[in-house]
């Protein structure tokens, strides 16, 4: 016997088959054993529950006892579809990793400017004149500034005004 | 545990980063000078004992320049820090006392006093391997400032 035929014969014990196959399944445990012994288990059991099932009966009306179950389940299903509660370190993990990544970022590019800076201020300072600035502090001296640009050496002479060297002679000349 | 793993690299990497950030920042603004104190002379020897000649290099630059002694001897040497818009006064010898203020950009102002007597003030740029000569009639000292390393 295969399951459809089980099926029918319940629909068969709960009345639910149209009359004419209600006269085939009739017929069928009739002549088939099986299928009556099966039909006579299904009647006992139906019998047994509706003597053992206690009667409950609600206080409410039946509209307002099915929308209690309704809002019931819908409680449910927004607490089901709502985001489990992440822990604090994986919370941090996500905050971390996109603000360490946006750090070393910015890290990077000021540690990059920074150098960068250090470029400019040289080749400003390769096209720069590079003034020297020379103030004498005593009165009726003098200073001589001597420039040697492809070395990058500055001589700065502080001398008397009388005693600046002249006519070729070289700085430090005391003689 | 991999994205565990790669958050705990990444704080090392900033970490580390922010170190040489802070490296950055101190070679940016100090200033790292030396000051040497050295005296000329036409003698292969010098006149005074235990002095020392001057670097190659820096005899180099100075015998390119327009004085009139072969050979040049340390007297002293000073190397310090002065930081931006700071200044720094230090004594290479008894007589000779030098003041360095960093105006920022690598430029200094330099300062020179004798016996505690201002001779002058030189105000330049003083980028690596630039040197500054300063010195007087008085005598045969001259002072030396660069960038030290």
């Amino acid at each position: 016997m295969n399951d459809e035929q089980r099926l029918k014969l319940q629909a068969f014990l709960d009345g639910e088959l149209p009359q004419r196959e209600e006269r085939e399944v009739l017929a069928w445990t009739q002549r088939d054993a099986e299928a009556a012994a099966l039909l006579a288990e299904l009647r006992n059991t139906r019998q047994a529950l509706a003597k053992s099932e206690a009667h409950l009966s609600v206080p409410e009306t039946r509209e307002f006892y099915w929308s209690k179950i309704e809002r019931e389940l819908q409680k449910q299903e927004a607490t089901l579809t709502r985001e489990p509660r992440k822990s604090f370190i994986a919370g941090l993990r996500r905050f971390l990793l996109p603000a360490s990544a946006t750090a070393t970022l910015v890290i990077a590019g000021l540690f990059a400017y920074s150098h960068m800076d250090t470029v400019t201020v040289a080749v400003v300072a390769a096209n720069d004149s590079d003034e020297t600035v020379v103030e004498t502090a005593q009165a009726g001296s003098d200073a001589t500034t001597y420039r040697d640009e492809a070395d990058g050496t500055t001589l700065v002479w502080f001398s008397a005004a009388d005693a600046n060297p002249a006519g070729g002679k070289k700085p430090g000349a005391t003689d | 545990m991999k994205l565990f793993l790669a958050t705990r690299i990444v704080c090392a990497a900033i970490f580390f980063l922010l170190l040489a950030g802070a490296g950055t920042r101190t070679v940016a603004g100090d200033l790292k000078l030396e000051a040497q104190l050295i005296i000329g002379s036409n003698d292969s020897k010098p006149q005074v004992s235990g002095l020392k000649p001057v670097a190659s290099d820096i005899e180099k630059k100075l015998k390119k320049l327009p004085l009139k002694w072969d050979h040049y001897y340390v007297v002293s040497e000073k190397k310090f820090s002065v930081g931006n818009g700071d200044t720094k006064k230090t004594s290479l010898s008894t007589q000779c006392q030098i003041s360095v203020r960093n105006l920022g950009d690598q430029r200094v102002e330099l300062t020179l006093a004798s016996n505690g007597q201002n001779v002058g003030k030189i105000t330049q740029s003083l980028h690596k391997g630039q040197t500054l000569v300063a010195g007087g009639d008085a005598d045969n000292s001259i002072v030396v400032l660069r960038q030290g390393n």
